[in-house]
């Protein structure tokens, strides 16, 4: 057998563990251990490869600061900001019909300014959003998916931890890359509020049917915006401030925003000692899970190298003539299946190094690309049977009631917007390039 | 055995703890190294070296608790059908997976004790002498603590399932 079959077979037992529900980072270590034994005829190789990965992966100053984004995520969380988030936008957006349902896409936009994951709002906007949507009247299918689509937003509104670990994959800037982010999340917020007045007018039946006259929220008084708003916005300057003021690198973001945040938090007393060490211990779980999938990629990262399996698929993409749109649609296509059963981080950690072979001969940007390639994985996390985010508010929500269906239902909607915009940025990137 | 297993879940959770409290150590450095850079003019000595060094012993640490508290990332929906319908055969196909899983863990241990050999043996460091050094052995040796508290877990999840079903239950 050749390197490139073997690599081929390891790549489809791979994905039938995985999809019978072997653990993925250990699906990825076995099959590449394997496949590199097949090919080198070495275990001894194969498993002096596995130890190099587990050893020397992480060892680097980029990958240290992967559990301090996920803290701050969660110390902005625990300390109450994102409910200071949900009543600042809903002042603001009350007198538009679906009012509630744009004001949490406006706090999710805001939030997503100071965390960098997106399982972080989903938790939080369910907790807090959906009571509040139901309580006025709409749909539990449109307030659970609103929430589904507007967490998106953390992974593109920088900071993100997703276009770190891009940028780290593929060595682009990730300054650049949080600059690109910009654009496309400030769309895509304004394409989901949007969408939701107009969901609101012509379709009320779908979005809020038990509307009453003069049912809108109270909104808070200039004081208490202040309040409420002013450590938000303090630790949203901090941050990029910071980071494009020449003060930290992105990389240093995380353990500053993570302090920023704790301050914050600690001044307002709605961050205690025992929340921050339950929050400390949640960060930890977060990023071995994370972490231990990046030793796990890096392995099979190595087995596809032995393999020729990038060149090889290379060689087909140029021998296709699909040319860089066909190409990229048939990317998006297989991410969006991907996002169907895998998270984030691992399709980004399987594909892309795949890719980039592929894409080297073409000239393409890798800075958009990536931005692609987050809309399209975060779109799968919408879509049914395995959307990640669904999960994570059906678990947050424990409302017998509303189904997965339901959710994955309500979320149908923000996933067909998220496609509409990723064809904006993929027909002008000038969309996402445009800042730098 | 449920007496062996507590005592698991015990180190389990001490690591966790350590590795909770690397990550504030983790924060603290880098705050100090921005903070002498930006005020001071001097940065800290030596915080690139300790922060890669010590993001892998934080995941090392807290590997074995992400998976005892079932974080390690997989997709079940299928598990799940399997064991609604047939639930024998999912056990024995979760065994199956628990041995994978022990199998390459160990291949990890087995081959990361001849590294941590010559980096003892040797006295590697990371850093530049007379600025900030720091030896390499004790995140190998965390690396092999950390893989062989999982591989117990993942054993202890073999014996719950056939020698305790009532307790897997609960």
């Amino acid at each position: 057998m050749t390197p490139f079959e073997i690599g081929l077979i390891a790549l489809a037992a791979m994905g039938v563990l995985v999809l019978f529900g072997l653990w993925v980072p250990i699906a990825l270590m076995a099959c590449s251990f394997g496949g590199v034994w097949a090919i080198k005829g070495s275990p001894e190789l194969a498993g002096k490869l596995l130890a190099l990965s587990a050893n020397d992966t992480l060892q680097s100053y980029y990958f240290g600061v992967v559990p301090l984004f996920v803290l701050m995520g969660f110390v902005v969380s625990e300390s109450g900001m994102g409910r200071d988030a949900y009543d600042v936008a809903n002042t603001l957006f009350r007198r538009l019909r679906g009012g509630l349902g744009v004001g949490t896409v406006g706090a999710n936009a805001i939030f997503a300014a100071i965390t960098g994951i997106s399982i972080a709002s989903a938790a939080v906007f369910t907790r807090i959003a959906v009571p509040q949507m139901l309580r006025h009247g709409y749909t539990a299918r449109f307030a659970v998916g609103v929430v589904a689509g507007s967490s998106v937003l953390g992974m593109l509104i920088p900071p993100s931890l997703l276009l770190i670990l891009y940028g780290v994959i593929t060595e682009q800037s990730i300054g650049h890359l949080f600059l690109a982010g910009i654009g496309p999340g400030l769309l895509l917020a304004c394409v989901f509020g949007i969408g939701v007045v107009l969901g609101a007018i012509f379709l009320p039946g779908h979005v809020q049917p038990n509307r009453e006259a003069g049912d809108e929220i109270p909104g808070l008084t200039a004081r208490q915006m202040l309040v409420k708003g002013l450590p938000i916005a303090i630790l949203i300057v901090y941050v990029l401030g910071g980071i494009y003021g020449g003060w930290f690198t992105p990389v240093e973001a995380g353990a500053m925003g993570a302090i920023g945040a704790l301050v914050i938090g600690f001044a307002k007393r709605s961050l205690t000692l025992a929340g921050l060490w339950r929050v400390l211990v949640e960060t930890g779980l977060v990023t071995a899970a994370v972490c231990f999938l990046i030793i796990a990629a890096q392995m099979y990262a190595r087995m596809l190298a032995f393999s020729g399996i990038p060149a090889g698929f290379g060689e087909l993409a140029a021998h296709a003539d699909l040319g860089l749109m066909g190409l990229m649609l048939l990317y998006i296509l297989i991410v969006v299946a991907l996002g169907m059963i895998l998270d984030s981080s691992s399709i980004m950690l399987i594909l892309v190094p795949i890719m980039l072979p592929v894409l080297a001969p073409m000239n393409v940007d890798l800075i958009w690309f990536g931005i692609v390639t987050v809309i399209a994985i975060e779109i799968g996390l919408l879509t049914p049977p395995f959307g990640l985010s669904v999960y994570v508010i059906k678990s947050t929500l424990d409302d017998p009631t509303i189904t997965l269906g339901d959710i994955f239902a309500g979320a149908a909607p923000f996933a067909l917007m998220m496609l509409m915009v990723l064809g904006l940025v993929l027909a002008f990137p000038v969309i996402a390039t445009g800042l730098l | 055995m449920t007496a062996a297993g507590k005592l698991l879940d015990v180190v389990t959770q001490g690591l966790n703890i350590a590795g909770s409290i690397l990550i504030v150590g983790l924060m603290v450095m880098i705050g100090a190294d921005v903070a002498g850079r930006g005020l001071l003019g001097a940065p800290l000595p030596g915080v690139p070296e300790m922060v890669s060094l010590s993001i892998v012993a934080i995941v090392f640490l807290q590997i074995p608790a992400a998976m005892r508290a079932g974080r390690l990332t997989r997709s079940d929906a299928v598990l799940d059908r399997i064991t609604a319908r047939w639930p024998g055969v999912a056990r024995w196909l979760e065994t199956v997976f628990d041995l994978i899983a022990i199998f390459i863990i160990w291949m990890i241990v087995s081959s990361t004790w001849p590294l941590f050999e010559r980096s003892w043996r040797r006295g590697d460091f990371v850093g530049a002498i007379g600025d900030f050094t720091a030896p390499t052995w004790p995140v190998k040796g965390i690396i092999m603590v950390g893989c062989s508290v999982l591989i117990l877990q993942f054993v202890v999840r073999i014996l719950r399932r056939f020698l305790a079903p009532a307790e897997a239950q609960a």
